[in-house]
């Protein structure tokens, strides 16, 4: 067996029959091929495929070799080709998630596990002092007080529900900590759901707003949260992330307690905060579940807005949506978004 | 030199490094280096980074290396191209 008879192809992942050979070669291999996925690789010998690695956005997925072929470097040439593309793409921070079997692999190619959960999941980054550069930057606005919470919220877009979920907390502690969900795959761009949710909490003197960034609710931390999958692998990734948030977040912060919206339709949110509710108080942090603000007979949600907005029904927006947000909708800067939204639901 | 993004050079294939470097402001170039042959070449590999880093002028720098058995002049040409790519410089003068 000689290394020149190897080689790597991209696939063509609009095409079928690529596709189809690479999902049989993971489903050999106990793999899932992954909805997200937007870059795959094939490994060659002569015409028959012999391993494979994917990206989704800054996370290499579903890697695997043929067992004959392990031990002659396939793993590693498979990795440098998947972080090659990825720095070309100018994604320089990566991540891994892995069964703790195959950690080891990934350890010897660069990268540093953060945190994993039993013996089912391992999450790496190739950063050696990624998080430690997040939570280091967080330091720098920590508050002293008795009761110090965090919310952690998407806010697809701001709605008066965010915003009474905020405001009670906020009454009922020193410093509010929120956490903005930052994986940019919402409607709504990073940015603007950003501006709407500092507008719409500007009257409240004892909140402090960061980004998320990779260590809540990512596509790295919690790649199932964005597939909306609903199987086991929620609570295993919902456990991962809540356990980055205990080990590292609230140590810097000081936090002792977490604000959670009741979550009545979503299954994977709802997943979470049963999780949030379960791991939480081992560690010591409190925590409070708000039912949700209704108006007429239902409750309020970033999805109704968006409902709203795309049948044009602005009379129900207004009372969707504090006073920052609407004006934001009717504003010039929100066409490319509202469109979207419309062409999209 | 002035390094203005993060350069990357290399892979973490048998006999390759693989090279980051990242512009700081903190004073000194800070090497982390992770190697089979940590204990035999370790330092040697580390100097080999410093000098060529030097070579162009770069004092501040953080550089991240996964070695897989490189011998000296792939270390050298893999930071240089790190160096070229962190630097935003396409023009490269190799003859020199």
């Amino acid at each position: 067996m000689y290394k020149r008879d190897i080689n790597i192809r991209t696939i063509n992942l609009g095409r079928n029959s690529e596709k189809q050979k690479i999902i049989m070669f993971l489903k050999d291999h106990d793999l899932l091929f992954e909805e997200d996925i937007d870059y795959t690789i094939g490994v060659y010998q002569e015409d028959s495929l012999i391993g494979t690695g994917s990206l989704s956005g800054n996370v290499l997925k579903c890697i695997a070799v043929n067992g004959e072929f392990q031990g002659e470097g396939i793993f590693n040439k498979i990795i440098s080709q998947l972080i090659n593309t990825q720095y070309q793409r100018g994604n320089m921070h990566l991540f891994v998630f892995t069964g703790p079997e195959n950690k080891k692999f990934f350890e010897d190619t660069g990268f540093r596990e953060i945190s994993s959960v039993d013996d089912k999941v391992s999450l790496l980054e190739n950063d050696p002092k990624g998080i430690e550069k997040y939570v280091e930057n967080l330091k720098r606005s920590k508050k002293e007080g008795a009761i110090i919470s965090s919310i952690v919220m998407n806010c697809n877009p701001f709605t008066l529900g965010h915003q009474y979920l905020i405001e009670k907390a906020a009454k009922s502690s020193d410093i509010v900590h929120i956490f903005l969900v930052w994986e940019d795959r919402s409607l709504f761009p990073n940015d603007i759901r950003l501006k709407l949710l500092r507008e719409g909490t500007s009257h409240l003197d004892n909140v402090i707003i960061h980004k998320g960034e990779n260590y809540i609710i990512s596509n790295s931390t919690f790649p199932s949260y964005f597939l909306k999958e609903e199987n086991t692998v929620v609570k295993t990734h919902a456990t991962l992330d809540i356990k980055l948030f205990v080990e590292y977040i609230c140590p810097v912060l000081g936090i002792n307690k977490r604000f959670v919206g009741r979550e009545p339709n979503d299954p994977v949110t709802n997943e979470y905060n049963k999780a949030i509710m379960k791991l939480l108080p081992i560690y010591n942090i409190q925590v409070e579940e708000i039912p949700r603000l209704t108006v007429g007979e239902g409750v309020i949600s970033a999805t109704k807005v968006r409902k709203s907005i795309k049948e044009g029904n602005m009379e129900s927006l207004k009372q969707l949506v504090p006073m920052t947000t609407y004006k934001y909708i009717v504003s010039d800067d929100a066409k490319p978004v509202i469109d979207k939204i419309r062409k999209d639901m | 030199m002035e390094l203005k993004k993060i350069g990357i050079a290399g892979t973490v294939e048998s006999s390759d490094i693989s090279i980051i470097i990242e512009p700081t402001d903190k004073g000194g170039i800070e090497i982390s280096l992770q190697s089979a042959v940590m204990k035999q070449f370790g330092r040697q590999i580390k100097e080999v980074i410093e000098e060529t880093m030097k070579s162009k002028g770069v004092k501040n720098a953080t550089v991240r290396a996964v070695d897989k058995g490189a011998v000296d002049f792939v270390i050298k040409s893999r930071t240089l191209t790190a160096l070229y790519r962190s630097a935003d410089i396409d023009e490269y003068k190799w003859g020199e």
